[in-house]
């Protein structure tokens, strides 16, 4: 499958473009506050807003949630986060690159970009994010880093099957589980290595794919050049980035980063509580979740009526409804699901707001799948911060009309 | 929940660091400072050497957790004695337990091209102006303002800069104590700060 990203995004855009069109010609006015009219027009890029860094070395940064008034995150608007920094450029330029295919294999593999590129070529559009998305939000605060709201994106990944690469090295009847690891190094070496594993039935799935390209262009260093795992509707725990090496074995990867980071208790537990090791397990599938892009936190909104935009998604299910309350959950209304409807993606949603009376308000945002599964109001506490996903709020100020 | 890093109160907390952190590096003599000065101290010098010290001020934690912390990162590599890591553990659960506010200024975004560099490009001569932000982010915990020296040796005319190829080397493998720096800062930005350091006068 080649990639038609030109031509889709333009469609994508002028159909958005169409939909808000509608939706104000429907409303009946003009009624955009200050700070809407600063922000950018559905589709267009927003080229001016910087990520918010939480740590600097290595860089650890988010995205604003108005990044996600669009559609595609841009790539140079995409959240970044490794524990080690991205390795040395010239140890991961292509002269010099292979992936190694190891293990319980029948050949063992070493591919150049080359090599690689004689596979089948396919795309998917899936969201990834970072399981400490939200960690912030939790109480009492888990230990880590303190996202909010940015730790995610929807980008639209190319490249190859991993189940072709695997089937050309053969794998042997133990095999289980599949090893990943990036050439990213700790400035002291006697750190451990950011090495994990996920389940062979993953990396068989014909939707995980090694990417080399994202959102059309090559895929950039801090995202993982030249190659990174995508494994659609996990978390991106798994989406290990400059991936050199690939283990076949039996067992899931040993080390902090899959046996002790990275694992979510199997039942509720309190703060405090000493978990048993059998009852964590490695976070795998992302939750449903929502959250508002636009108006921002803090906007200030001309009276009347005002366009409440966001996305939503969930790992392995679809989204079948968005819901907004701007009262504080007593009432909620449906919002309108727009855009591509595409598995591992996010959902655009949009909500015209009648705004009554000025003064503050708050506006939340909650979605539900097509499991059934609802967005709480808050995630289960769990010691290391995972998977938040409680109903989204931002609060503004609605001036009189 | 949506509360933001705004509350002036929070400047407070890096006051001391902010000002006094020159001084710390430039006086020496641990044992007289005051112990707040030490703590502030040794996670410049020795957590900084892996991680910015943001991601540590932005937790919130129990003192349980900051030792299970603290021995994790001793047991890593960090270079803290027993009495040190005491000293630390004690200052971070003091200042940065669970009910402390929202006392962290988030930094401003580094001003990288966040995610447009696409592979490797050589390495030419560096550019001091480019040096001295790189310097005072990576090198200025250990090595002191204006390369005047503290943990680590002083830097200002320093005769390793007349051999750039031994000073990247030396930045980029580690040498002592000094861990190597290979996999945080481009040979580009070694050449910079190179540059920088080569420009000082004293």
């Amino acid at each position: 499958m080649r990639n038609h990203e030109g031509p889709d995004i333009t469609r994508r855009r002028l159909l958005a473009g169409a939909a808000g069109s509608l939706a104000f010609a429907l409303m009946g006015g003009r009624l955009r506050s200050s700070a809407e009219a600063a922000e950018p027009e559905p589709g267009a890029p927003a080229t001016d807003q910087p990520l918010i860094t939480h740590v600097a070395r290595p860089l650890d940064a988010e995205t604003p949630p108005q990044v996600f008034t669009q559609y595609l995150t841009p790539n140079d608007q995409f959240f970044i986060r490794s524990h080690f920094g991205p390795p040395a450029p010239e140890s991961v330029a292509p002269a010099v690159w292979r992936l190694h295919v190891a293990g319980l294999v029948e050949r063992p593999l070493s591919l150049s970009l080359n090599d690689l590129s004689q596979f089948d070529e396919v795309s998917v559009t899936a969201v990834v994010q970072c399981s400490g998305n939200g960690r912030a939000f939790h109480r009492p605060k888990a230990p880590g880093v303190q996202w909010e709201k940015g730790a995610v994106g929807n980008a639209r990944w190319t490249g190859v099957r991993l189940r072709d690469v695997l089937q050309r090295a053969g794998l042997k009847d133990q095999a289980r589980h599949l090893q990943l690891q990036g050439a990213d190094r700790p400035v002291v070496a006697s750190v451990p290595l950011f090495t994990r594993s996920i389940p062979l039935e993953k990396a068989l799935h014909p939707d995980t794919i090694l990417a080399t390209r994202m959102n059309g262009a090559p895929l950039p260093l801090l995202h993982g050049s030249p190659l990174r795992l995508i494994t659609p509707g996990w978390m991106a725990d798994s989406c290990v980035k400059w991936l050199t090496d690939l283990t076949v074995q039996e067992e899931e990867a040993g080390g902090y980063y899959m046996q002790t980071a990275y694992r979510y208790p199997s039942r509720p537990v309190k703060p405090g509580e000493v978990i048993a090791p059998q009852d964590l397990k490695p976070v795998e599938v992302m939750v449903v979740k929502s959250v508002i892009a636009s108006p921002q936190q803090g906007a200030i909104l001309a009276g009347g009526a005002a366009m409440v935009r966001g996305v939503a998604w969930s790992g392995e299910g679809r989204i079948v409804k968005v819901e907004v309350s701007t009262d504080e959950g007593k009432t909620w209304e449906q919002a309108s699901l727009v855009g591509e409807d595409v598995p591992y993606a996010w959902r655009q949603w949009q909500f015209l707001w009648r705004t009554r009376g000025s003064g503050r308000r708050t506006i939340w945002s909650r979605a539900t799948d097509d499991r059934g599964q609802v967005q709480p109001m808050t995630s289960a506490w769990n010691p290391g911060g995972f998977l938040w996903n409680g109903v989204d709020r931002v609060q503004v100020q609605v001036r009189e009309a | 929940m949506s509360q933001r890093w705004h509350q002036p109160v929070g400047w407070l907390f890096l006051l001391p660091l902010i000002l006094l952190g020159p001084t710390w590096l430039a006086t020496g003599r641990a044992e007289e400072q005051p112990i707040d000065q030490q703590a502030q101290r040794l996670l410049a010098a020795r957590c900084s050497v892996c991680h910015s010290t943001d991601l540590v001020l932005q937790q919130r934690l129990p003192r349980d957790r900051w030792e299970a912390t603290v021995d994790k990162m001793v047991h890593w590599g960090a270079h803290l004695d027993k009495e040190e890591a005491t000293l630390l553990t004690s200052y971070l659960a003091t200042y940065f337990h669970q009910d402390a506010g929202p006392v962290v200024a988030l930094p401003a975004a580094p001003s990288v091209q966040a995610g447009r560099e696409s592979g490797a490009t050589p390495a030419p001569g560096g550019v001091a102006a480019r040096g001295a932000a790189l310097y005072k982010q990576n090198c200025l915990p250990c090595h002191g303002e204006a390369g005047s020296g503290g943990v680590g040796p002083k830097l200002a005319r320093n005769p390793i800069l007349a051999q750039a190829d031994r000073f990247r080397m030396t930045v980029s493998q580690g040498r002592g104590a000094m861990p190597p720096w290979g996999s945080v800062l481009r040979p580009q930005e070694i050449a910079d700060i190179h540059a920088w350091l080569n420009a000082l006068r004293d």
